[in-house]
C-alpha cells in the first residue's frame, strides 16, 4: 500500500516537471499553429543559465530563476520575430524545417561553448524531503510542482483577463478578424512565442537540480513535451498540467509495478490511442485542425 | 523529356562503376548516398505528395532491418526471400497503422507517426524481457553471417533505390499522383470531388512502408549487425525529411539531390568539421527554408517559369 | 538564377573534390582515429581524443617515433562518428583506404567499436582500443582487435570482490543498469560474481538510457532494502542514479557503479553527495606501474592535470597504454613510414607476442586479443578523492564501510 501512494507522489510531482516544461509547447502550437522542434533547446538555456549562475557565483538556482526566464524569453523573442516570423504564414512544413534547424544550431552551438560535459546543480538542500509515515517526499520536487500549478493558472489566467491575454487568443482563434479588428498579429506572435519560451526556460531553471543536462538534451525533452500537450489538448493551456500530471502517474505506476521500460513503452503506446481514439485530448478542449 | 533522360543515363554509368575496381570505401559510401537516395524518395511518395509529414518512417526501417535479421538468423531464410519478407511485413502494419493514423490531420498525423516509432523501439527493446522468450535480443543486437563483398550492396540499392525513383516518376504522372497532389492541395474538395482520400492516403503510405522495409532489410545484411537504438532512431525520419525538403519536398528528383548533396557534406565535411558541421547544417536549413522554399529543386525550375 | 546554380555546382564539387588533396609532404606517422565527439557518448569521446592527444604530444617532444636512429612525428587524424556505428565503421574504412593511414587507434563505445574493428581486421590494420570492453567483442575469431581494457564482465569483478574483505560482510544486494551493450553486461557480470561471493540477488532491473524517472526505480529498490546498490553505468547514468538514492532517501552500506565516478565530472557535479561512492576501475595514479616514457602513474596523473586541468580517469590511462604499445610495436619492428600493409601484419604478430609493463600497467594480450594480465580494481571517493581501496595489495586507504545515511552526513 505505501508503495502505491509513493509510486502516486512521485508520478504528481514528475507530472508536476513534465508540466512545467509542456505548457509553453502547447501555447506557441495553440495560437500559431507551429511544433516548435527546438522546445527542448529553450529548456537547455533556461536549465545552464542556472547552472552556470550557480557554479560561477554559488548563487542559488532558487534565485536565479527569472534568469532563466528573461534568457530563454528573450532568446525566444528574438528567433521568432526576425526568422519564425517569416515561416508562420507559410506550409507546416517549412515551419518544421525551420525550427529542426534552430534545434541544430542551439544545441551546437552550446556543445561549442560549454563541451558535452554532463552537468547538474547539486546544492546544499538537494533532494532532501520529508516524510508522511512510510512516504518520502523530496522538497524540491514539491516545489517545482507548484510553480507548475502557479505557472499554468498564470497563464491561463493572462489568456482570459489581460488585454494583451484576450488579443493572443483572438489571433488563435481567427487571424483574419482580429487583423480587422485591430490586432497587429506580428506582434502577438512575437509575445506568444516570447511567454512561452520564458515559461519554458523556467522550467528549464529548475531542471537543472533535479536531472543531468548537457548541451544535446533537448529533443528528448520535446519528445515529451508533445506527449504532455496531445494528452492534455494542444493549445489548451490547464491541459497540459493534467496532462502531465497524467503522463507522471502512469509513468509511474507502470515502473513501480511492470518495469521501468515498459514505462516508456506505454507512454508513446498511450499517445497513439490517445490521438486515435480521442485528438482533442483527455479534456477535450484540444485544437483540431 | 530530354531532362529525364539524364537521369536514365546516370542510372546506366552507376551500374558500370564496379567495372573500374575502386576501392570499397567508395562503393561503401555510394551504397549509403543509394540507401538515403531509396529513403528520402519513399518518405517524399507519401509525405511530399500528400503533404501528410510523416514523423515515425523509421519505424518501417526498424521493421525490416529485423524481420530480415530474425528470418535469416533464425530460420535460414535467403537474403532475397528476406527482404521480401521485409516489405511485405512493413507494407502490412503499414496498411493497419495507416487506416487510423490517416485520419488525422497536420501535426497530429506526425505526433502519431512519431509515438508509433517510439513505440515500436521500446517494444523491440522490452519484448523479450516482458515475455521471457529470445526473439530480439533486446539491447545485445542480432549479429548477421558475414555478407557479401561491398559490389553486391552497391547493386542491391542501386537498383532498390532506382526502382522506388522510377515508382514516384509514374506516380508523379498517373491518375493515382493526380489524385495525391489534390489532397495536398485541398483534400476536402478532393473529397467532394469523388476521390476516395482515406484509400488513397493509407495505400500510399502502405507502399511507402514496403520500400521502407526493404531498405531495412538491406541494410541488416549490409551492416551484419543490429540494435534497437540505432535502426530505430528518430534521427534517421529526420534525415529523410530534412533530404527530401532540401531538394524539394513532392518532387520527383528533388529527395534525389537532397540525399546526394546532404550525404556527401555528411562525408566529406561532416567527418572532419567535427564541432561545426551539424551547426553549419542548421544554419543552411534556416536560410534554405526562408529564402529557398522550394529546395534545390525549385531553385532549378526557376529558370524555366523565367522564361 | 543561373549565378545560384553555378554557386551551388561549385559547391558540390569542392565537397568532393576536398578529401582527394594530399596533406603535408613531411614524412610522419600518421594515426586514425574515429571517435564519437557529438551524440550520446561525446563526452567520453572526447576524453579518449585527449587521451591520445597527449601520447602523441609526449612522442613528438622528443620529435616523434624512433625508428633506425630518425625521427617521425606523429599526426593524429580525428573523425567524429557520433556515437554511430554506421559512421564509424565507414570513418574507420576511409582511414584505411582512402586517408591511407598508417595506424589506427580504437574509439569509444562497445557498439562502435565492434563496427569499427570489423573493418579494421577487413584491412588488417592493428586496432588497439583503450575505451571499449564488451565481452561479445572478443568472440569473433579476429586477429587484429586488442584491447587494453579487461572484458566488461570481469571489470566489474572488483566491486563485487570487495564485499569479501567487508565487515559484516554484506547479504544481500541489488543490479540494475541501463539496457545498452556495455552496461547489460556490466550488470551480467556482477550478477555472475554476486553468485560466486555468496550474496543474495534480491533485485534486477535494466532500464532504457531514456529513462527520465529514476525515482520510482530507486523506490522499488528501496523496498527490498539491499545492503549493496551495483550499478552497470555510463556517466550520465550514475548522476542520475545519486539523485535518485538522494531523493529517494535509500543509503544502500555500499553503491559500487561499473563506470561513471571515476570521470571528474562526477564529483564535481555531485560534490559531498559523491561521498562514499564506489567504481569499478582498472587504473589509479597510486598502483606501482611506469615506464620510460610516461614515468610512473603518479606522474602521469600529474602531468595530465597540467596539460589538461583534470586527471586522467582509467579509460584515458587505458587508451595512452594502448597507444603507447602499438609505438613500441613499431619501434621494435624499426618501421618507417609509410606503412604497408605487410608492415601491419607484423606490428600485429608483434602485439600477440609483446608482454610490456607501461604507466597503464601490464599489458598483454591473449589470442582473442584481450589484456590478460590487468586485475581490475576498485576505487572510492573519499573527501572528494579517488581513493584506490582494493584489492588490499594496492589500496591506498581501507574502504569506508557502511556509508553514513543521508540524513546524517553534513
Amino acid at each position: 500500500m505505501a508503495l502505491l501512494i509513493q509510486a502516486l507522489i512521485t508520478g504528481l510531482l514528475m507530472g508536476g516537471v513534465y508540466a512545467a516544461y509542456s505548457s509553453g509547447f502547447s501555447l506557441i502550437f495553440g495560437v500559431m499553429n507551429i511544433v516548435n522542434i527546438f522546445h527542448g533547446e529553450l529548456i537547455m538555456i533556461g536549465a545552464f543559465t542556472t547552472y552556470w549562475l550557480y557554479t560561477l557565483y554559488h548563487i542559488d538556482p532558487f534565485l536565479t530563476l527569472p534568469l532563466s526566464i528573461i534568457s530563454a524569453g528573450v532568446i525566444g523573442y528574438v528567433i521568432q520575430r526576425f526568422v519564425i516570423n517569416r515561416v508562420v504564414e507559410a506550409p507546416p512544413m517549412m515551419s518544421y524545417l525551420c525550427t529542426f534547424g534552430i534545434h541544430l544550431i542551439l544545441g551546437n552551438l552550446a556543445l561549442l561553448l560549454w563541451s558535452a560535459d554532463f552537468r547538474t546543480v547539486t546544492t546544499s538542500y538537494s533532494g532532501i524531503g520529508f516524510s508522511l509515515g512510510p512516504v518520502t517526499i523530496p522538497i524540491a520536487r514539491l516545489i517545482t510542482f507548484l510553480i507548475a500549478i502557479c505557472t499554468t493558472f498564470g497563464v491561463y489566467l493572462f489568456l482570459e483577463k489581460a488585454r494583451y491575454g484576450k488579443a493572443i487568443r483572438a489571433a488563435s482563434q481567427d487571424k483574419e478578424t482580429a487583423r480587422l479588428v485591430g490586432i497587429d498579429i506580428k506582434k502577438v506572435y512575437a509575445l506568444t512565442f516570447a511567454i512561452g519560451a520564458a515559461i519554458t526556460g523556467l522550467a528549464g531553471g529548475l531542471i537543472s537540480t533535479h536531472f543531468v543536462i548537457y548541451p544535446q538534451m533537448g529533443l528528448p525533452y520535446t519528445i515529451i513535451a508533445f506527449c504532455v500537450v496531445v494528452l492534455g489538448g494542444m493549445g489548451y493551456i490547464p491541459g497540459a498540467l493534467v496532462g502531465g500530471l497524467l503522463l507522471g502517474v502512469i509513468q509511474s505506476l507502470t515502473a513501480t509495478y511492470l518495469s521501468s521500460g515498459l514505462s516508456i513503452a506505454i507512454t508513446f503506446i498511450l499517445l497513439f490511442i490517445i490521438l486515435v481514439l480521442k485528438p482533442r485530448g483527455i479534456m477535450g478542449k484540444g485544437i483540431v485542425e | 523529356m530530354r531532362k529525364h533522360a539524364v537521369w536514365l543515363a546516370v542510372f546506366f554509368a552507376l551500374l558500370l562503376v564496379p567495372a573500374f575496381k575502386l576501392e570499397g570505401y567508395y562503393y561503401r559510401t555510394l551504397s549509403m548516398i543509394f540507401l538515403w537516395i531509396g529513403l528520402a524518395s519513399a518518405w517524399n511518395l507519401t509525405s511530399g505528395f500528400t503533404g501528410y509529414i510523416d514523423f515515425g518512417a523509421v519505424a518501417y526501417f526498424g521493421i525490416g532491418n529485423y524481420a530480415t535479421a530474425l528470418s535469416m538468423t533464425k530460420a535460414g531464410v535467403p537474403f532475397f526471400p528476406a527482404i521480401m519478407i521485409s516489405g511485405l511485413l512493413s507494407g502490412m502494419v503499414a496498411l493497419f497503422i495507416g487506416r487510423y493514423t490517416m485520419k488525422l490531420r497536420g501535426a497530429y498525423f506526425g505526433i502519431a507517426t512519431l509515438a508509433f516509432a517510439e513505440a515500436a523501439s521500446q517494444i523491440v527493446l522490452e519484448f523479450d524481457r516482458t515475455f521471457h522468450v529470445t526473439i530480439f535480443e533486446g539491447s545485445h543486437g542480432i549479429t548477421l553471417p558475414i555478407a557479401h563483398d561491398e559490389t553486391f550492396f552497391y547493386y542491391t540499392f542501386l537498383i532498390v533505390a532506382a526502382l522506388i525513383v522510377f515508382i514516384a516518376f509514374l506516380t508523379d504522372r498517373n491518375k493515382f499522383g493526380y489524385a495525391l497532389k489534390a489532397i495536398k492541395e485541398a483534400e476536402n474538395s478532393a473529397e467532394l470531388a469523388g476521390i476516395d482520400t482515406q484509400r488513397c492516403k493509407v495505400s500510399v503510405y502502405a507502399v511507402t512502408g514496403v520500400m521502407i522495409g526493404v531498405l531495412g532489410g538491406i541494410n541488416a545484411y549490409w551492416l551484419t549487425y543490429i540494435s534497437p537504438l540505432d535502426v530505430f532512431s528518430v534521427t534517421h525520419t529526420i534525415h529523410m525529411i530534412i533530404m527530401a525538403l532540401f531538394g524539394g519536398i513532392g518532387t520527383v528528383f528533388g529527395p534525389v539531390i537532397g540525399a546526394v548533396v546532404l550525404s556527401l557534406a555528411n562525408e566529406t565535411l561532416g567527418a572532419r568539421l567535427l564541432y561545426t558541421y551539424l551547426l553549419m547544417l542548421g544554419v543552411i536549413l534556416v536560410v534554405v527554408v526562408i529564402f529557398l522554399p522550394g529546395g534545390f529543386i525549385g531553385l532549378l525550375s526557376f529558370r524555366r517559369f523565367r522564361k | 538564377m543561373r549565378y545560384w546554380k553555378g554557386v551551388c555546382a561549385i559547391g558540390i564539387i569542392a565537397c568532393l573534390v576536398l578529401p582527394g588533396l594530399s596533406y603535408g609532404q613531411a614524412v610522419k606517422f600518421r594515426i586514425g582515429c574515429a571517435l564519437p565527439l557529438t551524440g550520446i557518448f561525446g563526452r567520453d569521446g572526447n576524453l579518449v581524443k585527449d587521451a591520445y592527444t597527449f601520447w602523441a604530444e609526449t612522442a613528438n617532444a622528443k620529435g616523434g617515433i624512433t625508428v633506425k636512429g630518425k625521427k617521425y612525428p606523429v599526426e593524429l587524424l580525428f573523425f567524429d562518428d557520433k556515437s554511430d556505428k554506421a559512421e564509424a565503421a565507414k570513418l574507420v574504412e576511409r582511414l584505411a583506404t582512402i586517408e591511407k593511414a598508417d595506424l589506427i587507434l580504437g574509439g569509444f563505445g562497445s557498439d562502435s567499436v565492434f563496427a569499427a574493428s570489423a573493418i579494421a581486421e577487413k584491412y588488417k590494420y592493428p586496432m588497439v582500443s583503450g575505451g571499449a570492453s564488451s565481452n561479445k567483442l572478443f568472440e569473433r575469431g579476429f586477429k587484429y582487435y586488442f584491447s587494453t581494457l579487461g572484458k566488461a564482465t570481469e571489470e566489474v569483478r572488483g566491486c563485487v570482490e570487495i564485499a569479501g574483505v567487508l565487515k559484516p560482510k554484506p547479504r544481500t544486494a541489488a543490479v540494475i543498469g541501463s539496457d545498452i551493450l556495455f552496461t547489460s553486461l556490466a550488470a551480467e557480470g556482477f550478477k555472475g560474481y554476486l553468485k560466486k561471493e555468496g550474496i543474495e540477488l534480491v533485485y534486477f532491473e535494466l532500464f532504457p538510457l531514456s529513462l527520465t524517472d529514476y525515482n520510482s526505480l530507486l523506490y522499488k529498490v528501496k523496498q527490498k532494502n539491499p545492503d549493496v546498490l551495483l550499478v552497470g553505468s555510463h556517466l550520465m547514468v550514475a548522476l542520475n542514479t545519486m539523485k535518485a538514492l538522494k531523493e529517494v532517501d535509500f543509503t544502500p552500506k555500499l553503491v559500487a557503479f561499473s563506470y561513471g565516478p571515476t570521470v571528474p565530472d562526477f564529483v564535481k557535479s555531485l560534490g559531498k553527495d559523491a561521498e562514499y561512492v564506489v567504481a569499478a576501475s582498472e587504473w589509479a595514479p597510486n598502483l606501482p606501474y611506469k615506464d620510460d616514457v610516461f614515468g610512473t602513474a603518479w606522474e602521469l596523473n600529474a602531468n595530465y592535470n597540467k596539460r589538461f586541468g583534470r586527471n586522467p580517469d582509467y579509460v584515458e590511462a587505458a587508451s595512452i597504454g594502448g597507444a603507447l604499445v602499438q609505438q613500441w610495436a613499431v619501434e621494435r619492428l624499426a618501421l618507417a613510414p609509410p606503412l604497408k600493409e605487410a608492415d601491419r601484419v607484423k606490428i600485429m604478430e608483434e602485439l600477440h607476442r609483446m608482454d610490456s609493463m607501461t604507466v597503464y600497467g601490464r599489458i598483454k594480450f591473449g589470442p582473442d586479443g584481450a589484456n590478460l594480465e590487468h586485475p581490475p580494481i576498485a576505487v572510492q571517493v573519499q573527501n572528494g578523492k579517488l581513493t584506490t581501496v582494493f584489492p588490499k595489495e594496492v589500496a591506498e586507504k581501507p574502504v569506508l564501510y557502511p556509508a553514513r545515511p543521508w540524513k546524517e552526513r553534513k
